[in-house]
């Protein structure tokens, strides 16, 4: 069927494709099988699962700008912030309480919001663009605090009451709906992003990562093309940001912070960058390890977290998932 | 006219701080190529050496500056062995993630051994005199920072531009196999000027305790500041650092005595403006 | 007899599976980070109180957990309430140091009947969202407007209001600018700065400038606030007999060792000091400062978490360890107590507490330490902040 519907495609290009595609419904088959079974193994921890998913699609958008194009950010909360503020102050100021919209007009703040950012943190390169990044996550949540009519301030947007989802699934205590929404989010997410990073424009920005002047001189646009992927990539922050407004009820200050931003960066290398898997994993082991030693000792879990970090650098210098990778794939070869 | 002279004084006071305590930051970004988020973990462990020599042994000033850059050299160079080493020529991303983790091992050993509370370093009467210029009063810890700012810069200046080894560095900065097959023992070159990095950092922490006081978070906390005033000087460059520092401190104090409310948006505005204009730094050199 | 029957009852009513041999508290706080010390300050507090008044409540044994959120989080302290309450099967959340964090989680309260008892987060109104919150600390209004009427009295007419400029910041702003100008005075200027101010010369210069004869301030506790008020030397403003008035978050007991000189003679006011003379505070500084382990560490957060556990113990006296929020908040509404900060009162209708703000001024002691020594006292103090929301 695939082969037919390529009649310009060799046979081999055929082959790869159905390939991929099996690999694609792997990828939603383990995520859907991770995803059940947190929640048939913390049915009432639902609510840190939900969070970890918002966290996840952050991660994920991050890891289109910094893994597929290069581009160093430690602003890209920004980008889910615009999300998270965008969807909560449709619902607490303008009525607009189901959660579809929410999402959409989360979605649509994030992909404006990554134009913006786009713009301004593509004019330098390596540590000015770092700092560029950073002035606007600043700049940003300078304005939210500022904007404290509309954003509540330092004291959070309260207020957000999300319907039920399709008139059907209340928002409940134990966070049911919350996670199951999510999760669906997070599957179509990652279903889209696998297309657009395997579509020409995709390798366009792989190009742009390796060597922008080859592509330039290619004829192609560097900047055009990665203001869009910054758009794409602000459009999934939105979204992550906007489950976060449906799911908690509040948004506050940090979903447009540095720390944030940070953090984000820090799960995105953890897992490693440049595959969206490595995006997923480094996210949910950090959060997952982040909840167990912080609920085992509240007071000195920093240090143990810390101690991970020099620990994967040391012992998985590629990200936990690269790493896992470059073994599987060393054992393969060895085992032809 | 007399107020801005006043806010002059003080915008210079300020921009010396940032230039003693981020120096040592742009040796290590600029010269090693390491982004080091640990910077501000290294200040603060020489600000709590000298809180301990000066408060609880009450030891001289000037003695518990030494303890505290000698000190936290001491501390700094197992480090560098272990784990600095490995991440050298590493990509720039792999090297946040092992300085954050470092830092948070020390924000978390700091809190657990020294407490969560500020800790100050008792300067010497003669500092905290109030000095007065004519037209205003200010603190002699105020002039004495200006004083060691200048002095790091020009003492900084002179190792890397006029002395044998600063030869070496830049040589093994620029090509590290070439240095190597010359005959500069690389490695040493490395270990040499990640001690001086780590050393301004704990003087800056010590000098700057007046301002940026110390406690556990402090590795955190002013991380940002370091990382843009070494950023937008052009890591590396000491006079580039120096014109960021004064440029920088100028436009805080200026917007925080104008419009207090927009403080934060005048700072980071002016640094997307700079960066805007000179994408690679004040003093940046085309890669 | 009566508790019994009642419990008895409530038990009947609830299936009979209420009286729980445990019973749970979740505590949400700043355990780690850059306010860990606020935190351990809630975590001295309950121990103090537990150490003194036993784990048990009737045939109750009393355990907390801790959960931690090192900055402000909603949706952070939301999982983290959530999974309490479902995981861990708390019967009380307690603790909150952040306005946004309580905030997220009030609407989980009715849902799981549990009560909220609030140790810190000072906006006034968190207690509106939800019928299950009760408070124990104090609002920034509440500290705030007593030293707008010790200001005018003391002969200040024009003051230049300096604050950070954040939620509290704005609320403190308000409550002095309220009270200062129905006495009579002038708010020559306003001032907001940015949290992340850390040279404070200019706002100096600003205030110099101003031609005011005092300064209102707020800063949140912590290592800005020394860089403040040693400005505020430095720049000859204390010199030059400008006034300083501030409520206590300003002077909170630990950063004091590290203000030391610079803050002696600043006036403030608050709920709590460390100093206050009664046989209930030492009783329990003595407590608290050994669960704290460094005495010198202890500070406001301990006596919020700690009077915060008073309730609760009533609460599950009330409700004889049945899970009955309604019930819960019932009882302890126009509860009195003597609290190591004086006479206390959870206000029947605001579920805030009400107390005694006392003017403070920072002393040095014999022994070189210095403290919060208290002037005056403004008794029975409510929140104008509701009222002023209204």
């Amino acid at each position: 069927m695939m082969a037919l519907t390529m009649n310009t495609g060799t046979l081999s290009t055929a082959r790869d494709r159905r390939a991929r595609l099996t690999r694609d419904a792997i990828g939603v088959l383990v995520i859907l099988a991770v995803a059940v079974l947190g929640y048939l193994l913390f049915p009432n921890n639902l609510a840190l699962l939900t969070r970890i998913t918002a966290i996840a699609l952050l991660v994920l958008s991050l890891d289109l700008v910094t893994g597929y194009c290069g581009v160093a950010t430690l602003g890209h909360a920004a980008l889910f912030g615009a999300g998270a503020y965008g969807a909560g102050i449709a619902a607490a100021h303008f009525g607009i309480t189901d959660p579809i919209a929410m999402l959409a007009v989360g979605v649509v703040a994030g992909a404006l919001a990554g134009l913006v950012s786009g713009a301004v943190v593509l004019r330098a390169h390596g540590l000015p663009q770092l700092v560029l990044s950073i002035a606007i996550i600043h700049l940003a949540h300078e304005a939210a605090n500022k904007a404290s009519g509309w954003t509540g301030g330092s004291d959070g947007l309260a207020g957000i009451m999300p319907d039920a989802v399709f008139g059907l699934w209340q928002f409940d205590l134990w966070g049911r709906t919350a996670y199951v929404f999510g999760i669906v989010l997070l599957i179509a997410a990652f279903v889209v992003l696998r297309q657009i990073v395997r579509s020409p424009f995709g390798m366009l920005c792989r190009g742009i990562k390796q060597d922008p002047l080859r592509v330039r001189a290619m004829g192609a646009s560097v900047h055009g093309t990665l203001i869009r992927m910054y758009a794409i990539s602000g459009a999934v922050a939105g979204a992550g940001g906007a489950l976060n407004a449906i799911s908690t009820q509040v948004v506050g200050l940090d979903s447009l912070s540095f720390t944030l931003s940070a953090e984000a960066l820090v799960m995105l290398v953890l897992g490693g960058t440049g595959s969206l898997y490595g995006a997923l994993i480094g996210t949910l082991s950090f959060l997952w390890f982040e909840d167990v030693v912080s609920a085992a000792n509240p007071f000195h879990w920093l240090t143990i977290v810390g101690a991970l970090l020099i620990a994967v650098v040391l012992f998985a210098p590629k990200g936990l998932y690269g790493s896992l990778a470059a073994l599987i794939e060393r054992r393969g070869r060895k085992g032809r | 006219m007399q107020t801005v002279f006043s806010i002059g004084v003080d915008a210079l006071a300020y921009g010396m701080v940032l230039f003693v305590i981020s120096i040592g930051l742009s040796v290590t970004m600029g010269l090693m190529r390491v982004v080091n988020l640990a910077h501000g973990a290294f200040a603060m462990i020489g600000g709590y050496i000298a809180s301990y020599a000066a408060r609880d042994l009450g030891l001289a000033y000037a003695v518990a500056v030494m303890l505290a850059v000698v000190g936290t050299i001491l501390i700094a160079i197992p480090v560098e062995r272990l784990l600095y080493h490995r991440i050298y020529g590493q990509p720039e991303l792999t090297q946040v993630l092992m300085t954050i983790g470092i830092t948070f091992c020390v924000i978390g050993i700091a809190n657990y051994v020294f407490g969560p509370t500020l800790k100050t370093i008792p300067t010497p009467d003669s500092l905290r005199e109030p000095v007065s210029l004519g037209f205003r009063t200010v603190s002699a810890h105020r002039l004495f920072v200006i004083a060691c700012g200048t002095a790091v810069a020009l003492g900084l200046w002179y190792f890397i531009e006029r002395t044998a080894f600063g030869v070496k560095l830049r040589a093994s900065v620029d090509n590290a196999a070439m240095a190597a097959a010359l005959g500069v023992k690389t490695e040493v070159v490395y270990a040499v000027s990640f001690a001086v990095a780590v050393g301004l950092a704990a003087f800056g922490g010590v000098v700057g305790a007046e301002l940026l006081p110390i406690e556990p978070y402090y590795a955190l906390r002013y991380m940002v500041t370091f990382l843009v005033v070494v950023s937008v000087g052009g890591a590396g460059s000491i006079p580039g650092a120096l014109a960021a520092c004064l440029l920088l401190g100028a436009i805080d104090t200026t917007g925080r005595y104008l419009m207090p409310e927009f403080g934060e948006f005048f700072f980071y505005l002016a640094v997307i403006a700079i960066v805007w204009i000179f994408p690679r730094g004040l003093a940046g050199r085309a890669k | 007899m009566k508790h019994v029957a009642i419990a008895a009852l409530a038990a009947v009513l609830m299936g009979g599976v209420a009286h729980a041999d445990t019973i749970k508290v979740g505590v949400v706080g700043p355990f780690s980070g850059p306010f860990a010390l606020q935190g351990k300050n809630f975590k001295a507090g309950i121990d103090a109180y537990m150490a003194l008044n036993g784990n048990t409540v009737g045939d109750d044994t009393i355990e907390v957990i801790y959960r931690d959120i090192p900055t402000a989080d909603p949706a952070q302290s939301k999982a983290l309430s959530q999974e309490l309450v479902v995981k861990e099967g708390v019967q009380y959340l307690a603790g909150f140091y952040f306005t946004p964090d309580a905030m997220a989680a009030t609407p989980l309260l009715e849902q799981a009947n549990v009560p909220m008892v609030v140790m810190n987060a000072a906006t006034s109104a968190i207690v509106t969202k939800s019928p299950y919150v009760v408070r124990t600390s104090f609002t920034t209004w509440q500290t705030s407007t007593p030293i707008a009427k010790v200001a005018f009295d003391g002969g200040t007419r024009k003051v230049i209001s300096v604050v950070s400029d954040y939620g509290p910041g704005v609320d403190a702003e308000a409550a002095f600018k309220a009270g200062f100008e129905a006495a009579g005075g002038e708010i020559v200027e306003a001032i907001r700065m940015p949290l992340q101010t850390n040279d404070f010369s200019p706002i100096m210069q600003r205030i110099k400038d101003s031609g005011a004869e005092g300064v209102f301030a707020f800063l949140p506790s912590g290592p800005t606030t020394l860089g403040f008020v040693k400005a505020f030397n430095e720049n000859g403003l204390k010199a030059g007999g400008v006034k300083f008035f501030a409520p206590g978050d300003l002077t909170q007991e630990s950063d004091l060792p590290a203000l030391g000189e610079a803050a002696l003679g600043l006036t403030t006011t608050f709920h709590y000091a460390v100093s206050h003379d009664s046989a209930e505070n030492k009783k329990f500084v003595e407590a608290a400062g050994k669960a704290i382990g460094n005495p010198a560490e202890l500070s406001f957060p301990a006596v919020g978490a700690y009077d915060g556990m008073h309730v609760i113990y009533k609460m599950i006296e009330a409700t004889g360890g049945a899970q009955d929020a309604a019930k819960a908040v019932e009882a302890v509404k126009g509860l009195s107590w003597e609290s190591p900060r004086g006479p206390v009162t959870i206000d029947a209708e605001s579920r805030h507490i009400t107390q005694n703000i006392y003017l403070r001024e920072v002393a040095k002691a014999d022994d070189g330490t210095y403290y919060n020594k208290e002037v005056q006292t403004f008794e029975k103090q409510g929140d104008p902040g509701l009222a002023a929301a209204k």
